[in-house]
């Protein structure tokens, strides 16, 4: 139990940074936020980014697998979706990224739910499987509708525009990415504290209780599976616009089973979780080159980086399942709980 | 005007692949039916045991019978080892969670056959006939023919062996019912080791003819995707199911790649996949428990 | 506000102050985005010995106009995504003239930001043909034919072997695969030969042989791969001469160096195939550079080495043409300065001066396996399409 946190209204209860020092915490956060980009190098803020662009995917998809329980190998092609539909809106019409981006959201949404509705007729695993459908055959439709995909060359896109100003360098898309990422993050969080989000959350506890508490199954989780989508389609549009080239095979399969393990590693269920586990399954590769960097025979050793590194990421998911199956957000609020009553008790 | 004879040959090439689809499949049914696992990392058990074999093969330079059954011998103990250090610890664990271990496990052995190996493509050496097989008219590479007959000799054993082998039937009970197979002094965490390893080494058999027909690489997982749809189509704990999913998903791959053209191939059998989804997700020979919506 | 405008005043000038020296220096940076590690790691090796080779014969005989070459390089795995995160580190912390990168997608992804930058020339393992536009590429070169061209020469060699013969191709589902068969195509009709067939592979794919049937029944004399390393090749070219077919078998670059082809085995025999480059152990002619290499490295080099050497040195030409001008090192001055390469000798390693036009060096020669000998044997003579 924590000190100072009487409540005494129900809207207190339910707000969603509940004491002062959350808020303190969560300022200070957004300041260094905000000074980062003043002070990291271009490398850092080509990390930052990309970490932007992963936490939202990541966020998506533990909607639909961390709140709603269903499992979903797509992740990356519903993303695809979302590239395809900014590249080409950019390209050809040249209108707003915002708008861009919310038409990559909705559109992946659609196709997200389309690919939603056969799979939803089997639970579980099968569903998984099911998505792993959705992934070849998106990927056979950005390779071969020429016309509009542009084929296995893929399709280049333009900067996006804000106010005559072209967003191209690192700097600048920071400005664009990472306060998308925020308000998406914002968005999830706030969604389980309206009805649809804890509909969610009584499907993945027990599917049948929560029909008998009238919640429309089928109708609920066609929503979990398009609100996902919305948000891969979002972090799709702005990787379009920060990679600036988008083509069948930036979408692997491979990049579903990594948000897949960023939400595992991050912890299922729980916003920070993906946020979290985004940044952690990100920096990972990085982190790994800087410690091969460190071995006394770097030059010699090098060659082995990649195998390394694709076993750590392996033996990440099956760690973090085995060990600590609720992720580093359970590890940092244990870190919390231990400060609350720090030092008077240890 | 219909090429009956081209018709003929394709149809036989794709049973041929299928025999192999048939054969992989039979390692994931095993580990399914006795364990409940959804093994995504199939493929990468096939690619390791045909590692094992080139590594007796080639690096040590040892026979290719004896090659053969070393690399059988190294994959049942990784599959064992599989099973003790990262399933036995989920057991009870929601299938979901299990799943996701074996999407690790195959990134795991992916960084480990790199690490020993490389990542460079490697031929395993020559043990099979060179000359094609004529079959009536129809000519029929001889890899993929005498594939076939390893994984029909190799399937029909199993099924055998699931008759009347004392193991067999172990595993028979587990699957049909763990608890009661405990209460009749079934040794179960014993059964699933022994699955485990069993599937090893059938993964391992499908590794080397799969390995001998194209190549070794890292990447021959992408196999196993297939393969998921050949035991969805066939029945995730049906053998007869692997058999007739995997010479079904053969003979699509086949027509499409022939009469439409390469870039269907995929299309083809993961539509497949998402229509028996739909109209019989449990597949064709599958149990009937699956929950629907 | 202020507190934020003291920090990045702070961190300004300190960036400054750090900054300052490395403008006094005087090395030139070569960065690369090299594929040590992952499918791509058996080029990657090569290629980066052997841009360090050149680079170290460039500073053994002191730099350029007295400036040394400074090369620094980052593992990529042939991740596209490694590549980028490679380059910004690089650029970032360097300042880098000269790049060479690893893959299409890297250098497609990669261009709008040359061309923001304006600073850098790259040079890569592209040969796609998208890249040899200079309009759209402009900072970007490839130091050999594209792949498109590579068919071409193939095609070329064909059309003066056997007139109106019928060639086949065989490609996979990828970008690399299907980049030069509109090219096929086309140049098959301009050489009067007939097209047999087209085969597209999907990517990774095992079995081969209902495509291994429809080939043998398309009957060509000459079937071109494009878009492998080895696999499925050896797989196609075993079964249809165990058919009996009398096609003869070729492909292009990558999969044409030695040690791939030697891997095809007793089948590999007669494997022909477009090379840019002569072979580490071609001694048919005087080639002084190729000698340095195998003074400095005395066992077998691979292609992808020689066409890192290559690059390095067409790179370095490029700087040090703009600086023997008197300019200064930004994109476009050593574009035009390695556009103003015309009848360069490469010491060998090409067997004909080069010229630079556009973004390619359209010359090529036809090498055919001689597994009796563990050799490349040359075929042809040096084919320039211009």
């Amino acid at each position: 139990m924590r000190i100072g946190t009487a409540k005494e209204t129900y809207f207190a209860d339910e707000a969603l940074f509940d004491t002062r020092t959350q808020r303190v915490w969560l300022f200070v956060l957004a300041a260094l936020l905000a000074v980062f980009p003043f002070v990291a190098s271009q490398y850092w803020l080509y990390l930052a980014c990309l970490v932007a662009i992963n936490v939202i995917a990541a966020t998506g998809l533990n909607i639909l697998t961390g709140y709603t329980g269903l499992v979903s190998l797509g992740q990356a092609a519903f993303m695809g979706v979302g590239a395809y539909t900014v590249a080409v809106l950019e390209r050809r019409w040249g209108t707003p990224f915002l708008l861009n981006l919310l038409a990559g959201g909705a559109v992946a949404m659609v196709v997200g739910m389309v690919f939603g509705v056969p799979s939803l007729r089997v639970k579980g695993l099968y569903l998984a499987i099911a998505t792993i459908a959705a992934s070849f055959i998106l990927h056979f439709i950005f390779a071969n509708w020429t016309a509009v995909s542009g084929g296995t060359a893929g399709l280049t896109v333009p900067p996006a525009n804000l106010l005559g100003l072209a967003l191209d360098s690192e700097f600048r898309s920071y400005w664009l990415i990472v306060p998308i990422a925020a308000l998406m993050v914002l968005g999830a969080a706030n969604l389980f504290r309206t009805r649809i989000g804890r509909a969610f959350i009584a499907i993945r506890d027990r599917d049948i209780s929560a029909e008998v508490l009238g919640i429309p199954l089928l109708r609920y989780k066609l929503l979990s599976f398009g609100i996902a989508s919305f948000y891969a389609g979002v972090a799709g549009g702005l990787w379009a616009y920060f990679f600036r080239s988008v083509t069948p095979e930036s979408f692997p399969l491979i990049m579903s089973i990594f948000f897949l393990a960023c939400i595992i590693v991050g912890g299922m269920g729980t916003t920070l979780g993906s946020i979290l586990g985004a940044a952690f399954m990100t920096l990972v590769p990085e982190g790994l080159k800087l410690a091969f960097g460190w071995l006394p025979n770097a030059e010699a050793m090098a060659v082995h980086l990649a195998p390394v590194r694709t076993m750590v990421f392996g033996a990440l998911i099956v760690g973090f399942l085995i060990f600590e199956p609720h992720g580093l957000a359970e590890m940092w609020r244990r870190t919390r709980r231990f400060f609350h009553l720090w030092p008077f008790r240890t | 005007m219909i090429d009956w004879l081209l018709f003929l040959e394709v149809s036989l090439a794709g049973l041929g692949g299928g025999g192999l689809y048939a054969l992989a499949g039979l390692a994931f049914v095993l580990i399914y039916k006795a364990t409940r696992v959804v093994n995504l990392a199939i493929g990468e058990m096939l690619m390791i045991g045909a590692y094992f074999f080139f590594a007796a093969a080639t690096d040590l330079g040892w026979p290719i019978g004896l090659a053969i059954v070393a690399a059988l011998v190294a994959s049942g103990l990784t599959g064992g080892l599989i099973e003790r250090l990262l399933i036995r610890p989920m057991l009870g664990e929601s299938p979901i969670s299990v799943f996701m271990i074996t999407v690790g496990l195959s990134s795991i052995l992916v960084g480990l056959v790199e690490l020993v190996w490389g990542a460079d493509q490697l031929r395993l050496p020559e043990f099979m006939p060179t000359s094609p097989v004529l079959i009536g008219e129809a000519m029929v590479a001889p890899k993929i023919f005498y594939g076939f007959l390893v994984a029909a000799a190799l399937i029909a054993s199993v099924l055998i062996l699931f008759r009347y082998w004392r193991g067999g039937v172990a595993l028979r009970a587990t699957a049909s019912d763990r608890a009661a197979a405990y209460a009749m002094g079934i040794d179960v965490p014993r059964v699933f080791s022994l699955t485990w390893v069993l599937a090893a080494a059938v993964a391992a058999v499908a590794g080397i003819v799969v390995g001998s027909i194209s190549s070794l690489s890292p990447t021959m997982g992408i196999f196993g995707l297939s393969v998921l749809v050949v035991v969805i189509v066939g029945g995730l704990d049906s053998v007869l199911g692997a058999l007739v999913g995997g010479l079904l998903v053969g003979l699509v791959e086949a027509w499409t790649g022939t009469y439409l053209g390469g870039e269907y191939k995929m299309l083809a059998t993961f539509t497949l996949l998402v229509l028996v989804l739909m109209i019989r997700p449990y597949g064709l020979f599958g149990t009937h428990e699956i929950e629907r919506l | 506000m202020r507190v934020v405008k003291w920090l990045v005043g702070t961190v300004t000038a300190a960036g400054l102050a750090l900054a300052a020296p490395a403008q006094a220096q005087e090395e030139i940076v070569l960065g690369g985005s090299i594929p040590m590690t992952g499918v791509f790691a058996f080029a990657g090796v090569g290629i980066h010995a052997g841009i360090q080779d050149y680079v170290k014969i460039v500073n053994d005989a002191g730099g350029i106009k007295g400036r040394k070459i400074r090369y620094v390089f980052e593992d990529t795995a042939y991740k596209p995504d490694v590549s980028v995160a490679a380059f910004k580190k690089l650029t970032g912390s360097h300042k880098v003239s000269l790049y060479y990168g690893d893959s299409t997608a890297f250098s497609k992804t990669i261009n709008p930001e040359l061309e923001r930058m304006g600073t850098i020339l790259m040079a890569g393992a592209s040969f796609a043909t998208e890249i040899n536009d200079p309009q759209k590429y402009p900072m970007q070169f490839m130091a050999g034919p594209d792949y498109s061209e590579q068919i071409g020469i193939l095609l070329r060699y064909v059309a003066n072997e056997k007139p109106g013969a019928r060639v086949a191709i065989v490609y996979s589902d990828s970008e690399f695969g299907r980049d030069p068969v509109e090219e096929f195509r086309e140049q098959s009709k301009k050489l009067g030969l007939t097209v047999a067939t087209e085969i597209m592979t999907p990517p990774g794919s095992v079995d081969v042989s209902t495509e291994v049937i429809k080939l043998r029944r398309a009957n060509p004399d000459y079937t071109i791969f494009h878009g492998y390393v080895l696999a499925p090749i050896p797989q196609f070219v075993q079964q249809l001469k165990a058919a009996g077919s009398k096609s003869k078998f070729m492909g292009s670059f990558w999969t044409m160096d030695h040690s791939t082809v030697m891997k095809m085995g007793e089948a590999g025999d007669g494997f022909m195939g477009v090379m840019p480059y002569r072979y580490y152990y071609d001694d048919s002619a005087k080639a002084p550079m190729l000698e340095k290499i195998r003074r400095m490295r005395p066992e077998y080099q691979s292609t992808p080495y020689l066409q890192g050497f290559l690059t390095a040195m067409l790179l370095t030409e490029a700087a040090k043409r703009t600086l023997e001008a008197g300019k200064p090192l930004t994109g476009k001055n050593l574009k035009a300065a390695l556009n103003s390469i015309r009848d360069f000798d490469t010491g060998g390693i090409i067997g004909v001066p080069i010229t630079i036009k556009g973004n390619s060096i359209p010359v090529g020669r036809i090498y055919r396996a001689d597994m009796k000998a563990q050799k490349m044997v040359p075929v042809s003579d040096w084919i320039r399409l211009d």
